[in-house]
């Protein structure tokens, strides 16, 4: 084994595609024996491909991995397992009706027959202590939290022998205490030489937990330092890119001062899927003509919020008011009816039913109104005819009739539920992700149709992971980071440095419980 | 004494039960990796068909309840190639078995110059213990009097909870069964392990068909199982998949099939068709009150991905 | 290097694939039961020669194929339109029981004299409403406790079936016909008789076949039928649309139990006269859901399906007589089954070999579960 501070293993001009896009391109990479090394990077910047690649997931198109100063191949799981190489996934990988020495044991070979669990469990307890990792070897995987689970992940690692952990965003589905726990066994597996991968793009956690960092942007390095000798805003920088930098000041933002408010959001709680809380008291305000962008890191909330916006999730408190209608417990029918307009983030399996045709979807929200129904009867030739006029009018491309709409593109895709939402009577438009994976026309026709709105004097509430769309659309931008808004920006006042760093929870400004209408 | 009421429906229900055990311990592991497999009814038809003609060819019992068992098994692969592979529907597939198992085991036990229906098997079911033991009051029949078979589906029982709960190819067919993208993860073969077991399942019945062809009934009629398979189907759920536990179930229900004739003998009249529905209204209930809980379902423990096909892509 | 068999979905297959792949299933299970024919000492062809001569050669053979396709084509419906939704209703089989129990107690307690009309209405509509109750049993644990309906309607089957079995064997009861030694049914009155389209086959086909245009009509032309759709594509799409899932539960369970409460009542009132369990439980709501399941779920798609099948039970006793049981028309069912099912795979999926060395697929789908 290496002696501490050595490289152990070095990843050179790394390079991997998918299906002609690179994910990482000339990637180097090194990590030395007892060093907890971070890897920051916003989504999409090649973080996950290069752990896959270390974990034995994808073979890199091409590049060398050396360990111990040896090159080798890592053409599976197994392999890197056997080259003391473990990841720990956010989505854990655990029986949860089996108990934890049996997950430890499950599928390991050379086990004998019989199901030998009290030598496990001696084993288990013994590497519990020595990384203080608190875990009942004998229990079972449902009766823990979600940091024990995450726990018995890194012990499983850890029992095969894995002196290379991955930690891939580690944090993002613990609560703040079981982080600090999360972080001492972090410090304590280095203490005794191992390596550690912590993966994140949440600033603080790198900044006070890692000896260096490297941080990715778009598949390229952006640099590694060591954690002393940086600041956040100078990783800030290095992740969104001075280039890429959005001018503050883009464009003229429309006047708001005396428009009336369409949409107003007070004090909402909303609780997430696992029972803890999602949305703290997240409170705003959308006014008519004014386009309100939400940035922020994904998993802070935000996909909770447009539910119970949406009525699709029930609000804990607080309230929601379109106009001057409550609809805090309104139905999404409702909601749909008073003037609601939702793009929902997941295009194919909500915002559109796979397996139905293209008219169908058209008529998602109004197949019960006449002329497309009359007394529960469809009227196949009003869908029609509402259908050839949307598809038209907003340019749907590559739809036949009796087609499922599975077989569409993304940007189609997205044309077609923009059809359907924006051509019913509403105040206001609730967007997420509306341009995720589109390419450059279908983006702009996207942005496009999100900008007509405000002429007509509707209010749009815009969720976006895309910094630069935020900056280039929104008249007021919130800054949304563990269920509150804890920024608020006008063209004008914008400061993306401070920006990025209330995004990746280094900064807090504490919570604008005001946040909604620029001052 | 051990010619009472008692004593002797006591041993029937014994008997009686140990085809609907085999069914029951087959299909607790066919569902324990995830698969459900509704055609135990056809399967036990083919095994008991399969058995009793083995049975008067050679009469040797153990030939034929090994014929019995394999054509349950080549039954079973029918199910596992199209719910496992061709990923068809598991409840239209198990149906389309007993449709086929009926009509195919019926067919041949009427064809031919001698056939089956008219055929007296010559295989010996008898006692093995010696007569001391079996002379012993009330546990001498209970306990002592049995043919080797009852014994050795004991064995089993014990065997399948061994295997379920103490060694680690057990572990791999409960993690399976539980949660196959993390049996995946861990390097395990979720088909392999699935199609095995579907055959596994295929084997208990086919062997619990021809048991009771040969040593319950004694004779071979059509559809001669009347309803045996949807017995053990509704006993693996009232069991929640746990070998001891089909034991004891598959004794009650076996008590159930012969109680109407143990009554009549004691002059209670009871009509006997409510006491053939009593497995599946208690199934019903039990299945009904456990859901009312999700906290209750949880401990019952159905195999959580039970009925739903695996395939890596759609993780 | 490992060669790896790897299955693709396959985006549109051509025409002719579509066609032929259902006629090669077709031939294949034709094969595989002349191969049993075979080894059982019969004569294949010449038991396919009766089966489609006793079946579809002549009048009298048609009509029998279509008695038989009747409740077939009305038990397929029930699980069609269950299955559309995801609701795996397999309790058709007794839903058709409590249907048959129904019918024939009004067409027994209501005075012989009752007009035809009145008397068939009351049947059908108590065969019905009697089977969307007993799916009703199953259907509200499902909506409320979320209870398993696999394995409720199918125990609920049972219970009817000895309930059934009870009324004429068990006991002396209103059902049975005390006049005789052996226990019987009751025969039903003139009045409660379906009337004859021609020699044994009676107005229940045309009830069949309407409520099959009717359902499908009801699927692609209503309100109900478009929100079941979606929530059986969809759930996720149909709560964001505003759908009600639990209520649509309730209603669509309903209506399979109705659909099969119809076929027990068409059962009684145009084949049997009479409540003989021994001849309604003759699997006819398994087989149905067999029938829905190669009709790919669609109401039209069922009713060729079920008239295929019946022709091969129509043949039954007519291969008695030539010395083939008559059984086998249960395992040709059966083969027709498993090799359109089989056939039905290759038609949405291809298989492709390849060789390659890495472990684990690159695909889209694992690559954006990682990002």
């Amino acid at each position: 084994m290496a002696a501490v501070g050595e490289t152990i293993l070095e990843v050179r001009d790394l390079n991997k595609s998918f299906y002609g896009v690179a994910a990482n391109e000339q990637v180097n990479f090194d990590l030395r024996a007892g060093e907890v090394h971070g890897l920051l990077g916003e989504n999409g910047a090649g973080k996950s491909t290069l752990c896959s690649v270390l974990a034995g997931l994808y073979r890199p198109d091409s590049g060398e991995i050396s360990l111990d100063g040896q090159r080798v191949s890592l053409r599976s799981p197994h392999e890197a397992a056997e080259h003391g190489i473990g990841m720990v996934y956010q989505h854990f990988r655990l029986v949860p009706s089996l108990t934890v020495a049996e997950n430890l044991v499950l599928g390991l070979k050379g086990q004998g027959v019989r199901l030998t669990l009290r030598a496990v469990e001696t084993r288990v307890a013994e590497i519990a202590e020595e990384y203080g990792l608190s875990v009942h070897p004998s229990a079972y995987i449902w009766q823990l939290s979600v940091g024990e689970q995450q726990r018995v992940e890194i012990l499983k690692q850890l029992y095969r022998g894995a002196r290379i952990l991955i930690l891939d965003e580690p944090t993002a589905v613990l609560a703040p205490q079981e982080c600090e726990k999360l972080f001492e066994v972090v410090r304590h597996m280095a203490d005794q030489d191992h390596s550690v991968v912590l993966v994140s793009h949440k600033m603080e956690e790198i900044l006070g937990h890692t000896d260096r960092v490297t941080v990715l942007r778009g598949g390229r390095n952006a640099g590694t330092v060591p954690t002393e000798d940086a600041t956040a805003s100078q990783l800030a920088t290095m992740m969104i890119g001075a280039e890429h930098m959005p001018e503050a000041g883009q464009h003229e933002p429309r006047r708001i001062d005396d428009a009336e408010p369409v949409l107003t959001v007070t004090d909402l709680h909303v609780t997430g899927d696992r029972g803890t809380p999602a949305v703290n008291g997240a409170s705003l305000e959308v006014c008519r003509g004014q386009i309100v962008g939400i940035a922020g890191v994904a998993g802070n909330g935000q996909r909770e919020f447009q539910e119970a916006l949406a009525g699709l999730r029930p609000a804990t408190s607080g309230s929601v008011r379109l106009g001057d209608r409550d609809i805090t417990a309104a139905s999404p029918r409702r909601r749909s009816q008073v003037g609601l307009a939702y793009v929902p983030e997941d295009r194919l399996g909500t915002g559109l039913a796979s397996g139905l045709t293209i008219e169908e979807n058209l008529v998602l929200k109004s197949y019960r109104e006449p002329p497309h129904s009359r007394f529960g009867v469809l009227s196949s030739s009003a869908i029609a005819a509402t259908a050839r006029t949307l598809v038209e009018r907003f340019d749907v491309r590559g739809a036949r009739r009796q087609m499922a709409v599975s077989l569409m593109s993304g940007g189609n895709l997205q044309r077609a539920i923009l059809a359907r939402e924006l051509t019913r009577s509403h105040d206001v438009l609730l967007a997420a992700s509306p341009t995720r994976g589109l390419d450059v026309a279908a983006t702009a026709a996207v942005r496009g149709h999100i900008r007509a709105e405000t002429d007509d004097g509707r209010g749009v509430l815009l969720f976006s992971e895309d910094l630069a769309e935020i900056t280039e659309l929104s008249d007021l931008i919130l800054v949304m980071s563990r269920g509150r808004i804890v920024g608020s920006y006008t063209p004008e006042t914008l400061d993306v440095e401070e920006l990025g760093l209330l995004m990746t929870g280094a900064k807090d400004h504490g919570a604008h419980q005001d946040g909604g209408r620029a001052a | 004494m051990n010619d009472s009421v008692l004593v002797l429906s006591i041993v029937s229900a014994i008997v009686a039960g140990t085809p609907i055990l085999f069914a029951a311990l087959g299909e607790i592991l066919t569902e324990r990796s995830g698969v459900m497999n509704l055609g135990v009814e056809g399967m036990m038809l083919i095994g008991g068909v399969t058995g009793f003609w083995a049975g008067v060819q050679t009469g040797n019992l153990w030939v034929a309840l090994l014929a019995g068992g394999l054509a349950g098994v080549v039954f079973s692969a029918v199910h596992a190639l199209l719910a496992i592979s061709l990923r068809v529907n598991q409840i239209v597939s198990g149906l389309a078995l007993v449709i086929v198992g009926n009509g195919l085991s019926s067919y041949w036990g009427t064809i031919g110059d001698a056939p089956l229906i008219q055929s007296f098997n010559g295989v010996q079911v008898d006692p093995i213990l010696p007569e001391a033991l079996r002379g012993l009051p009330a546990v001498g029949p209970i306990l002592f009097g049995h043919d080797p078979v009852v014994y050795l589906s004991w064995l089993i029982v014990a065997g399948a909870g061994y295997f379920l709960y103490r060694t680690n190819a057990g572990l791999s067919l409960r993690a399976v069964g539980e949660d196959p993208a993390a049996a995946d993860a861990a390097g395990l073969s979720v088909t392999g392990i699935r199609y095995l077991f579907t055959l596994v399942g295929g084997f208990g019945a086919g062997v619990g068909g021809a048991y009771l062809a040969l040593a319950v009934l004694g004779t071979w009629q059509a559809g001669m199982t009347a309803g045996a398979g949807w017995i053990a189907v509704a006993l693996v759920i009232l069991a929640g998949w746990r070998p001891w536990l089909a034991l004891l179930a598959s004794y009650v229900f076996g008590a159930l099939r012969t109680l109407g004739f143990t009554l009549q003998i004691a002059g209670v009249e009871v009509p006997s068709d409510f006491l053939s529905m009593i497995p599946f209204v208690v199934t019903f209930l039990v299945v009904v009150i456990v859901s009312a809980n999700p906290e209750r379902a949880r401990r019952v423990g159905a195999p959580a991905s039970l009925g739903e096909p695996y395939s890596r892509e759609a993780r | 290097m490992t060669l790896r068999v790897s299955v693709e979905p396959r985006a549109r297959p051509a025409l002719a694939v579509r066609v032929g792949v259902p006629i090669a299933s077709l031939a294949a299970a034709a094969l595989v039961g002349a191969a049993i024919i075979v080894v059982s000492g019969n004569s294949p062809l010449e038991a396919y020669r009766t089966v489609l001569d006793s079946s579809l050669n002549g009048v009298r053979p048609i009509t029998r194929t279509l008695v038989l396709a009747t409740p077939l084509i009305l038990t397929g419906l029930a699980a069609a339109v269950a299955f559309r939704m995801r609701v795996w209703n397999i309790g058709a089989e007794g839903q058709l029981y409590m249907g048959a129990i129904a019918a024939s107690g009004l067409a027994l307690w209501l005075p012989a004299d009752t007009p035809k009309v009145l008397m068939l209405a009351a049947m059908i509509v108590g065969g019905s409403v009697l089977g969307a109750l007993w799916a009703g049993v199953a259907a509200l644990p499902k909506a409320y406790f979320n209870t398993n309906e696999v394995i409720t309607t199918l125990m609920l089957n049972f219970v009817a079936l000895y309930f059934m079995n009870y009324l004429i064997f068990g006991t002396v009861s209103f059902w049975r016909d005390p006049g005789r030694n052996y226990p019987q049914g009751k025969l039903i009155p003139d009045s409660a008789e379906l009337p004859i389209i021609h020699h044994r086959l009676h107005y229940g086909l045309v009830i069949a076949l309407i409520a099959a245009v009717v359902l499908w009509w009801v699927l692609r032309g209503t309100t109900w039928g478009f929100e079941l759709r979606t929530i059986g594509d969809s759930p996720s799409a149909s709560r964001y649309a505003g759908m009600s899932v639990s209520g649509k539960i309730l209603s669509v369970l309903a209506l399979s139990g109705a659909l099969a409460g119809v076929a027990g009542a068409i059962e009684i009132s145009g084949t049997l006269k009479a409540l003989d369990p021994r001849a309604v439980a003759t699997e006819l709501g398994f087989t149905g859901i067999v029938v829905a399941a190669v009709a790919r779920l669609n109401p039209l798609g069922v009713v060729p399906v079920a008239v295929l099948l019946g022709a091969v039970a129509a043949s039954g006793a007519k291969l008695q007589t030539i010395g083939i049981d008559a059984e086998i028309v249960f395992l040709l069912q059966g083969l027709i089954f498993l090799f359109v099912a089989s056939g039905e795979f290759f038609l949405s999926n291809r298989l492709v070999v390849s060789s390659t060395s890495a472990a684990m697929s690159q695909t889209p789908a694992t690559e954006a579960a990682h990002e």
